[in-house]
């Protein structure tokens, strides 16, 4: 912290101790209501990891998956998942690096978002392997025998890209969380303040401190955002190196990449609301971020369509028999339903919603935010499995029905990503109390726009609750 | 120079009679998944006779071609495995190490032949069914690919004989168990690199296409198009 | 258990060999072989054993290819594991004439006959009520003991029941034993049941050659094959004999492609492999065979003479066959007169052209019509005995034993069908039956329900039985006999067809007996022995090897495919060949000369069971791909093999054109229900573009109540809603003269192979 900043907080020690208050609230205390949510989540993980053991004691055929539909619901969850975690990291290292304030209550809970997801997408692939407990065999490392896993196949690109993407988004998530793990060091009793004297890292907010953190978040942004493009650019590559119709596509990579961000934002929306809501934290998130975010889930929403349609009528401009068996299996035949509640749920119903301003409501962006959520999802499965239903030879295409296995653990990872987030939220002030208090560790020119007169063009302004209103 | 294995399936002799499809779960200790499993598209079968109708009432036509692995030179099944486990051997053969595979299962969607098989379950057999497993043939545990080996094992067995008595190998000593049953003679196998075995000549019949020769695989199998 | 088995597998795969250990026992103790082994195979090392192949009547030869293995057997009332030869895989006999190396889809499923799990391993006597399929163990001593004292007082000269034997056709010595056998019960009789029995051909050709025989085709060397309904690559006659000469006419010669032309209403595995397809109207096959013959002559393409005596059973065949104009024939058999001219035409003119019938339609009520009509086609055609043409394989029936001189009495029952039998059964005339003998056959499972064979069997005070399988025939029984699997047994057969030299197929025993079995030929010569009297007299061998070895020593002197200086190096020669094939003339059985008939045979109108305004469909079941006439249905190769067309698996379906169903209401898939005045079956509904309007065809082959755990309770049997109509000539059953009705009962179930559309598309694979 410099001296200005320092004086700033002096200068007003009870709205400081508010945010504080505010901020550190649910870390500290816990309601019932809680601990029943968390036991509720906890059960559907649980059935989740029933299932998988199920699985992996029976064999894969427990699942709906079948010859030629070797690809289901796992991988579906999987790309799903590792497009929400393009929420966090992402956003906010584009917002970081551009400097915009109204990020700051939104971006730790964004970056949560992305180790969560990734975590849980990274899981998929092991959970639908046939034989899970071989996973290690993808994992590059010197064995006596001198066998190293293939890295001509795409899995291992995708092994590598989100190890790095996870191992990055934690440094990005954990190093800005230090200084208010030391915040609740010295607030804590208990456990938790042993817990949170190792967490905090000896962290004493000496200047030196301050520069070391800023200048690793600005480097962690600069390094990030390629590799979370790659990630799933590398994703979108596990289908588009094979020669599967309509996965077999130069388009895939950007067609990913966005459809990520978007189903990461219109995740973070909804975390956002839900935080809100819970975690009575509606005078930090305030409409104008969800204003703010649905501007920018608009533009994806729109990008969304320009890929699909990109991709769409290239296909069937192009008239390749096997592709345009897929593209009608998924247009008109039997994924018709499928294929045009996604097109509903990613545009046609976000799209006015998002672009009407008086719409651009907290309900307004959240709503749209679950259309885009499930659309997404669909959109995943209607890109793994219609391809596969209908590969080259017309004798050998196939239906999938996915099994209870798989929806039972598909549903405990949708469980598992709130319970991940409560626990967090439970030992990690969810809102950055050292962002929101001064700003960024603002730069000795950039402080100027801590004085009085520049304060009311600060988009920010206002944002902040009003001290000793 | 190594040898290539390649075939050549006339489908002018071919009558769909099916004797392939025995021979091979025969000789490969394939299981059978049984009839709930069947319906739900995971019986297995490494080499299939596809069938097509065409026409309509009563110009109707039917057509069919025996497909197992193509056993492609360029074999998209190859490089997607992460570990390995399908590899492309010194004789041209797509083969699988049952022991590295992990069940990605990415190359049975990188096969546009949709000629490679998973183990759902682990392979059974009612006693005293077992008796009649090949020794020479691995059988594949659950979670692991199996596809067509052209009875690898067959192969090695000639190759053994022919040194043991210090001959080359002749061409037709080696079939695979579909290519020896055949009963209309439809199938050929042999050499592709020995210009002289019947497999090359037949295979450089004008007849002669590559099934889905435009995914650019290059299959080492032949198809003879029926003359009518 | 779990982490076990996969322990288990692992060392399989690291040891293939000592698999079979490894799987079958868990326990260390078990896996000791506590026996002395019973084979001298060096492990790992292949053997490749001669033996005879028993899935159907063509008498393929084998080569049954033997490794060293343990087994769990019992011996001597104890059990446990002993090395014997296990049969791995079996493939064609190259050096046989029939089959050359080659074996069909059936044929090569038959080595789950001998694994097969629900084979019975000892004898059993029944303890629950007829039917119930309730059986206790007994020992072999006690089985052979119950049936003497059974049997024993039908062989005595007063006896006032008799002895009835139900087997299918048999050839060879297994007949020769049978028959001597019954030979001392007075009034016996030797039933042969099979459904699918070629019985119209055999005396169509009696009557056009003189050969009471399937022929023999040189596909070959024809240009032009021309089948009325004969799956003859399928399941007729002899399919890998005919599939090799098939193979060879379409691509084993320069410069010339055979053209082949299917007549039938439903699209066969071998219409499937047809130029043209030609959907003539059931029944009306005989009549579009005269019609091309009509055109021959009419056109001076061929006299009327040439056809020599096969065409003096056709009415009008000397005039040229006036009735049959093209423009009367089409009118009939809805075929187009322009049609029927072309083929004439072709077959005239790309000479050596032949015309093959089998299968349906024969199976009408104008079924001998049928094939006389085709055989004077053949024979004007000029194709009878000659390269390209038909032909019959000499039959060499006169070896071993003759039959003992038959009383009166006996010689007129020694033959029969299962009608009289039941017929016999249920008014005790002339005799009752005393006791019935089941070998193989199980016309319960086949015949028409309103033969009534179940009730009119269950009538027989004691019925034994010497099948394999417990099926709804030999559940009967009140004491089963096991036989030996045909791999472990002396086998011997006489093909009737297939092959253009005189062929015995014979082999010694492939493996060790698995089971606490008995061949049933030993079984019988036992019995024989113990019977005393004009039996024992009939058949005085101690084994059935020392028959076989009596009958086929003199063949030494023949001019054949074994030349030995001693008869002990003849017969060795024999068995390590799989058999004996001539190399020239030999004396053959005396050819049946035509009796009993010197009028032509009239065409009558194919008669159909059931009004056509309330059945209106013919009904066609069809010899299954997998399961012949259902005997293979216990065979989990077959069960999981698709069939060709509809790509169906463990399980039968009802075959439906698209415009007949789209009538009906129903979809793919959709349980229907077919009605006959005789019975109602459910089964689902595959639509398939390769079959006539107003046809629905059935595989046949499923719907066993009692036939293993592979089997039973699967599908439903065609047979069970089949008329009784039959072929006058001959008595045959005419199995295609069913009509019946048809509609939807709702969403059923279909186990499919492929589930793709019918078409592979424009695209993929055209030139």
């Amino acid at each position: 912290m410099t001296t200005r900043e320092r004086q700033r907080l002096e200068a007003a020690p009870q709205d400081r101790d508010r945010l504080t208050r505010d901020l550190l609230r649910p870390v500290l205390h816990t309601s019932p209501r809680i601990y029943l949510t968390m036991m509720a989540l906890g059960a559907f993980v649980l059935a989740g990891l029933v299932a998988f053991v199920y699985q992996a004691y029976w064999g894969m055929g427990v699942s709906g998956l079948n010859r030629p539909v070797f690809w289901g619901f796992y991988i579906t969850n999987f790309v799903f998942w590792i497009g929400i975690s393009h929420a966090g990291t992402l956003i906010s290292a584009i917002l970081r690096l551009a400097n915009a304030r109204w990020r700051r209550p939104v971006t730790r809970c964004a970056e949560a978002i992305t180790v969560f997801a990734l975590v849980i997408g990274a899981s998929f692939p092991i959970i639908h392997l046939g034989r899970p407990w071989l996973f290690f065999w993808l994992i590059p490392y010197p064995s006596e025998r001198g066998i190293w896993p293939n890295f001509r196949s795409p899995l291992l690109w995708d092994f590598c890209a989100i190890t790095t993407y996870l191992t990055g988004s934690l440094a990005f998530l954990l190093l800005p969380i230090i200084p208010d793990w030391a915040t609740l060091r010295d607030r804590a009793i208990g456990w938790r303040k042993k817990l949170y004297r190792v967490l905090a890292l000896g962290w004493r907010g000496t200047p030196r401190e301050w520069h070391r953190l800023e200048m690793a978040m600005r480097i962690m942004a600069v390094v990030i955002i390629p590799v979370a493009v790659s990630v799933h650019t590398i994703v979108s590559w596990d289908f588009a190196m094979v020669p599967v119709p309509m996965w077999h596509s130069t388009v895939f990579g950007p067609y990913f990449v966005a459809g990520a961000i978007f189903s990461g934002i219109a995740a973070l929306i909804i975390a956002m609301a839900l935080l809100r809501k819970i975690l009575h934290l509606e005078e930090y998130l305030k409409p104008i971020h969800f204003d703010h975010l649905g501007k920018l889930l608009l533009v994806m929403s729109l990008l969304w369509v320009y890929f699909i349609v990109a991709e769409r009528l290239t296909v069937w401009y192009g008239n390749a028999t096997p592709e345009v068996a897929v593209l009608l299996a998924t247009q008109r035949g039997k994924f018709l339903p499928l294929f045009w509640t996604m097109v509903c749920c990613n545009f046609l119903i976000p799209f006015p919603i998002l672009a009407i301003k008086r719409l651009r409501t907290i309900t307004g962006t959240v709503i749209a935010s679950s259309t885009i959520v499930v659309g997404m999802w669909l959109e995943r499965f209607l890109i793994v499995v219609p391809s596969l239903e209908f590969k080259y030879l017309p004798f050998s295409w196939g239906n999938y029905r996915p099994s209870w296995v798989e929806i039972t653990i598909t549903l405990a990872t949708f469980a598992a990503m709130p319970l991940l987030y409560l626990l967090f939220v439970k030992f990690v002030p969810i809102i950055s109390m050292w962002e929101l208090k001064g700003g960024e560790h603002p730069e000795p020119a950039a402080a100027a726009e801590l004085a009085p007169g520049h304060e009311a063009s600060d988009p920010w302004e206002g944002t902040l609750p009003s001290a000793g209103s | 120079m190594s040898r290539r294995w390649g075939m050549v399936i006339d489908l002018d002799r071919c009558t769909g009679c099916e004797a392939c499809v025995v021979a091979c779960s025969a000789e490969n200790n394939i299981a059978t998944a049984g009839e709930s499993q069947a319906a739900k598209g995971r019986a297995i079968h490494w080499i299939r006779v596809e069938r097509s109708w065409e026409g309509e009432f009563p110009n109707v036509r039917v057509r069919f071609r025996p497909v197992p692995c193509q056993q492609c030179d360029a074999a998209p099944c190859e490089p997607v495995c992460p570990t390995y486990a399908s590899y492309h051997n010194a004789e041209g053969l797509n083969a699988q190490v049952y022991n590295r595979c992990i069940g990605t299962r990415y190359c049975a969607n990188a096969c546009p032949y949709t000629g490679r098989f998973f183990n759902w379950f682990q392979p059974s057999w009612d006693k005293p069914l077992q008796l009649q497993l090949n020794p020479d043939v691995s059988i594949r545990e659950a979670g692991v690919m199996e596809k067509c080996t052209f009875c690898y094992q067959r192969a090695l067995v000639a190759e053994s004989q022919a040194e043991a008595e210090k001959r080359p190998l002749r061409d037709g000593e080696v079939s695979p168990a579909c290519v020896q049953s055949c009963p209309s003679g439809a199938m050929v196998f042999g050499d592709l690199n020995d210009p002289a075995s019947a497999v090359s000549r037949l295979a450089g019949l004008d007849r002669g296409v590559k099934l889905l020769e435009e995914v650019g695989t290059f299959p080492k199998i032949t198809y003879l198009a029926r003359e009518s | 258990m779990r982490r076990r088995t996969f322990l288990m597998f692992s060392a399989a795969t690291a040891a293939g060999a000592m698999w079979d250990v490894a799987v079958e026992h868990g326990a260390p103790g078990k896996e000791l072989v506590r026996f002395i082994p019973e084979t001298k195979l060096i492990p790992g090392v292949t053997v490749w054993r001669p033996s005879v192949c028993a899935q159907c009547a063509a008498g393929c030869g084998l080569s049954v290819r033997v490794v060293e293995g343990d087994a769990e057997v019992v011996r001597k009332g104890q059990s446990g594991l002993i090395k014997v030869g296990l049969a791995k895989k079996l493939e064609g006999n190259p050096g046989h004439p029939v089959n050359r190396g080659k074996l069909c889809a059936r044929g090569q499923a038959g080595l789950q006959v001998t694994y097969n799990p629900d084979r019975l391993s000892h004898p059993l006597r029944r303890t629950g009520p007829r039917g119930s399929g309730q059986y206790a163990e007994v020992g072999w001593e006690e089985a052979l003991g119950e049936l003497h004292a059974r049997l024993g007082p039908l062989a005595s000269p007063s006896a006032t029941s008799s002895l009835a034997f139900l087997t299918p056709p048999l050839r060879g010595q297994r007949r020769a034993l049978i028959e001597n056998f019954l030979s001392g019960f007075d009034g016996s009789a030797l039933v042969s049941f099979e459904f699918f029995d070629d019985r119209v051909l055999r005396e169509a050709n009696r009557l056009s050659f003189g050969r009471a025989q399937l022929p023999t085709f040189d596909l070959a060397q024809s240009n032009v094959v021309l089948s009325f309904g004969a799956d003859f690559l399928g399941t007729w006659n002899s399919p890998v004999a005919q599939s090799l000469s098939y193979g060879t006419m379409r691509q084993g010669r320069s410069g010339v492609r055979g053209k082949f032309v299917q007549v039938e209403p439903r699209i066969s595995q071998t219409g499937a492999s047809s130029d043209e397809w030609i959907p003539a109207r059931p029944g009306t096959e005989g009549e579009l065979a005269l019609g091309i013959a009509h055109v021959l002559m009419s056109e001076h393409l061929r006299p009327a003479a040439a056809a020599g005596s096969a065409g003096r059973w056709i009415a009008g065949w000397s005039d040229g066959l006036p009735e049959y104009r093209p423009e009367a024939v089409a009118w009939k058999t809805s075929v187009a007169p322009e049609t029927i001219r072309g083929l004439a035409r072709q077959l005239a003119t790309h000479s050596p052209a032949v015309a093959i019938v089998g299968g349906a339609p024969l199976a009408q009520t104008n079924g001998l019509f049928t094939a006389l009509a085709v055989n004077a086609l053949n024979a004007l055609l000029g194709s009878v005995g000659k390269p390209g043409g038909l032909q019959f394989t000499p039959q060499l029936g006169s070896i071993g034993p003759a039959a003992p001189a038959k009383s009166k009495s006996n010689a007129a029952n020694l033959s029969g069908n299962i009608q009289t039998l039941a017929q016999q059964i249920r008014t005790g005339k002339p005799k009752p039956v005393g006791a019935l003998l089941i070998y193989q056959a199980n016309p319960v499972f086949a015949a028409p329900p309103d033969w009534q064979v179940k009730e009119a069997l269950v009538k027989v005070p004691f019925i034994a039985s010497f099948g394999s399988f417990t099926d709804e025939t030999s559940s009967l029984a009140d004491l089963i006999l096991p036989d030996h699997s045909y791999l472990e047994s002396w086998v011997d057969d006489l093909p009737e067809s297939g092959a253009a030299e005189a062929v015995l197929s014979l082999a010694p025993p492939a493996l060790e007996p698995l089971h606490h079995t008995r061949a049933t030929p030993d079984v019988l010569l036992d019995l024989a022995h113990r019977l005393g009297g004009p039996v024992a007299k009939a058949l005085p061998w101690k084994t059935y090897e020392a028959m076989l070895q009596d009958a086929y020593t003199p063949l030494r002197h023949l001019p054949g495919s074994v030349s030995a200086a001693s008869d002990d190096e003849f017969w060795s020669k024999v068995k390590d060949q799989g058999g004996w094939w001539s190399a020239g003339p030999v004396p053959e059985t005396k050819p049946t000369a035509a009796r009993g008939r010197s009028q032509p045979v009239k065409n009558q109108e194919p008669e159909f069971d059931g009004p056509a305004q309330d059945f209106p469909f013919h009904f066609l079941p069809f010899p299954s791909q997998q399961f012949g006439d259902g005997r293979h249905a216990n065979l989990p190769w077959l069960q999981e093999m698709p069939d060709l067309l509809s790509t169906a698996m463990w399980g039968s379906w009802v075959e439906i054109h698209p415009g007949t169903a789209q009538r009906l209401g129903i979809a793919e898939g959709d349980l229907v229900e077919v009605s006959s005045p005789h019975g109602v079956l459910r089964a689902p509904a595959v639509l398939s573009p390769g079959i006539a309007p107003d046809v629905v065809a059935m595989p046949v082959g499923q719907g066993h109540e009692r036939y293993g755990r592979y089997a039973s309770g699967r599908g439903a049997n065609p047979m069970a809603i089949l008329g009784t109509k039959t072929e006058p000539e001959t008595g045959a059953l005419a199995w295609a003269a069913t009509r019946v009705s048809v509609r939807r009962i709702g969403k059923g179930e279909l186990c499919l192979f492929s589930v793709g559309p019918l078409e592979w598309g424009a695209k993929q694979l055209k030139r």
